[in-house]
């Protein structure tokens, strides 16, 4: 089998945040650490990580980045881990309706050698809006 | 498609743009079958300029996308350009005077520009000897490189490759919302969109 035709081993990552439950309010500091799992560390060239909001659901689709940062190259032989903080903006709030959706989340890609890279969202709540029902439903 | 984790409060509808939109599920066939995009990118070898035609919501921006991509990976495409108003057509006429010699660009809702703007691309393109590459819900004066056509067995393929709906969608759900939007498979999906929606608030 020619080597580029081997399956891939995908990475597993981790994301631990100073909130258990994921619930921050606006203004309030962003802080989690994460791991990345189930791959050799050599082979990751760049580890970008971003705090994001997106609108999902059935139309057009949106997408503001709060914070990004793309560190130096990882350390030779080091496990892949890393931490980073910010404070989040009093808009736009989390929002789960029927018809779009605004997601707050931590993304973390990466490039390894050749091009490929990886994207894992790590989604939390920004605010309390309450979820979207469906009229005449309680 | 990222890898993305949630919590209860979410539910990821598998049937969001995000999940469906050109580039996220690969093209495939009336038949639901992966297309041979090799075959594909192949037969526009030679045509100047070449269509993909078929009605709404039937997979001509998903194959032009993955063509597009083709390209680029051979060093061959000049951009991808998705037209949404007439006046888009000075983007246009502007990205076919900045392509090389022999690259192609992919032009998405040809049908948007006018009889001129449409003509002057042409003409610009054949000057610069750039190949355009268009999508058309009709035939458009171009040799038609792909007709492309809805269908259930397709729309089954589609929704086979999203997400995990954990159920929610039964098979009569997809039979029923192409029927009801005429093997529109966008207007189809936006249907099962709703209707997910609906029975994952019931949990």
């Amino acid at each position: 089998m020619n080597p580029s035709e081997a399956p891939r081993r995908q990475p597993v990552v981790l994301v631990h945040f100073s909130m258990a439950d994921r619930h921050y309010e606006p203004l309030q500091t962003l802080a989690v650490r994460y791991t990345v799992e189930g791959i050799d560390p050599r082979d990751v060239k760049v580890v970008e990580r971003s705090v994001l909001w997106y609108t999902e659901g059935k139309g057009e689709e949106d997408l503001g980045v709060h914070r990004f940062e793309r560190p130096g190259a990882p350390a030779i032989g080091r496990p892949l881990v890393g931490e980073f903080s910010c404070p989040l903006p009093l808009s736009p709030l989390s929002y789960e309706g029927l018809i779009v959706k605004i997601r707050w989340c931590v993304r973390i890609r990466l490039f390894f050698a050749g091009g490929r890279d990886f994207v894992s969202e790590h989604i939390f709540d920004l605010g309390d809006v309450p979820v979207a029902a469906f009229p005449g439903r309680p | 498609m990222p890898d993305t984790t949630a919590h209860s409060r979410h539910h990821r509808n598998p049937f969001a743009t995000r999940h469906t939109r050109p580039g996220a599920v690969p093209p495939l066939d009336d038949e639901g079958r992966p297309r041979d995009l090799v075959a594909v990118v192949a037969s526009l070898a030679g045509l100047p300029q070449a269509a993909i035609v078929g009605p709404h919501g039937t997979g001509k921006s998903t194959l032009l996308k993955a063509i597009e991509v083709a390209l680029s990976a051979g060093g061959r495409s000049a951009g991808h350009l998705r037209l949404q108003r007439r006046r888009d057509a000075v983007s246009l006429h502007a990205a076919i005077l900045r392509a090389r010699r022999g690259a192609t660009l992919c032009v998405d809702g040809w049908e948007r520009l006018g009889w001129p703007e449409a003509a002057t691309a042409r003409l610009l393109a054949r000057l610069r000897g750039c190949q355009l590459v268009v999508t058309a819900h009709r035939a458009v004066g171009m040799p038609t490189a792909v007709r492309t056509g809805g269908s259930l067995p397709l729309l089954e393929a589609i929704v086979d490759r999203l997400p995990d709906h954990g159920g929610l969608i039964e098979r009569a759900d997809l039979a029923d919302a192409f029927a009801r939007h005429a093997g529109n498979l966008r207007d189809s999906l936006g249907d099962l969109y709703d209707r997910f929606e609906r029975r994952v608030r019931r949990l």
